[in-house]
């Protein structure tokens, strides 16, 4: 079994996917996701060599899913609520140009849940996004760390094989993460 | 000066450089001048042609490709002007942006845009970007050959008139056809070879 706790293993995870550069939009979620996919990079304070922030999702969506024109791999972490941002890139640009990239993005707006307007966006984002042909790939509390690791590293090869963005989405609440 | 000849001039210079072309006219027009492997045509995705040569510019890292060039519109730059305070953070040493700015959105009526009270040359300035501007031939071939020279982001703010060429055929391909040629190409430039992934 895995000693990692959950954010370590997505980030373990998403450098298993051999990727070459990582864009992230913070949430308070994922926090622990990028310090540990900078910490890995050698670096600190959110940047590293490879990992960098992007001011928002449908930036990293061009930045990072262009990517595989270089000959190279990317992923993108970001929070469920910014998919409202990015899917006009994501169908125009990654999908029709066929463009693989990992997403990894932490969920909100369902158990564990403050914030009394969130769900809007987040509760129909795996929905909308599959309607749009995204593969989405939902991880919670009832599979173990080791499987998100393996499942995130997985879900990076399957873009690749697929030509397309692969999403995974992780729900912290009754993992050792937070949700909000 | 129109757009189409800026693009027959910007064809002319950048004949050995990965070019990344903002959506609509500017791609037809470009195609029209000359269809090339190295230009790859963002048919939609308006705003997203400085994150896409942002993206190639981090990844030409180390290589000998000089600049990867982003061709943007103004109208398409107020899109996404984020791609300016992002270049100047990231502040890859080959991305450069042409901004041919006619002040309108060119492909949409000619409505005007922000541009004759928003100086987007000096927003890419204040985001740390090494900015030339330029108003006819003499000055673009003489800023643009400075600033190829020059490392970090770097940005061509070019005033053009409105205006687009008329009897330009639609670019009516798939957009992986686009993707294959350019990819084949430039991982072949970067000394990589021709695997399509990664
Ligand atoms: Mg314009």
């Amino acid at each position: 079994m895995s000693s990692l706790t959950y954010a370590q293993a997505a980030a373990q995870g998403i450098w298993n996917s051999q990727v070459d550069e990582i864009g992230y939009i913070p949430s308070v979620t994922v926090a622990p996701v990028i310090d540990h996919l900078v910490e890995l990079d050698g670096g600190n304070n959110g940047r590293s060599s490879h990992v960098n922030p992007l001011s928002r999702e449908e930036e990293a969506v061009g930045v990072i899913g262009a990517l595989p024109l270089a000959g190279k791999f990317g992923a993108v972490v970001m929070q469920d609520n910014g998919f409202g941002n990015n899917i006009t890139a994501l169908t125009t640009f990654s999908i029709s140009y066929h463009l693989p990239m990992l997403i990894f993005a932490n969920t909100r707006g369902s158990l564990g849940e403050y914030n009394s307007m969130i769900h809007s966006v987040s509760q129909p984002a795996p929905d909308l996004l599959r309607r749009l042909g995204l593969p989405v790939i939902e991880l919670d509390r009832r599979s173990s760390a080791q499987d998100w690791e393996d499942t995130v590293s997985e879900a990076g090869n399957h873009a690749k094989m697929t030509y397309r963005p692969v999403i995974v989405l992780g729900s912290f609440w009754n993992t050792d993460g937070k949700v909000a | 000066m129109r757009r189409y000849q800026a693009l027959q001039l910007i064809n002319e210079l950048t004949a050995d450089l990965p070019l990344v072309v903002t959506c609509a006219a500017t791609s037809r027009e470009l195609a029209a001048v000359e269809t090339r492997d190295n230009h790859f045509y963002v048919l939609d995705s308006m705003g997203l042609v400085g994150s896409i040569a942002t993206g190639l510019a981090i990844a030409a890292k180390g290589s000998d490709v000089q600049k990867v060039i982003g061709l943007e519109g103004d109208g398409s730059l107020f899109m996404n002007p984020n791609v300016l305070p992002t270049g100047g953070f990231l502040s890859p040493n080959r991305l450069f942006l042409i901004l041919l700015d006619n002040q309108v959105y060119g492909s949409t009526a000619d409505i005007p845009t922000y541009a004759d009270r928003v100086d987007l040359g000096a927003i890419a300035e204040a985001s740390g970007w090494t900015v030339g501007r330029a108003d006819d031939e003499a000055s673009f071939r003489s800023e643009y050959a400075r600033l190829l020279n020059t490392a970090g982001p770097t940005f061509l703010h070019m005033r053009i008139e409105p205006g687009n060429a008329t009897d330009v055929p639609k670019l009516l391909v798939d957009p992986v056809t686009i993707t294959n040629r350019f990819q084949a190409w430039f991982t072949h430039r970067l000394g990589q070879g021709t695997e399509v992934n990664a």
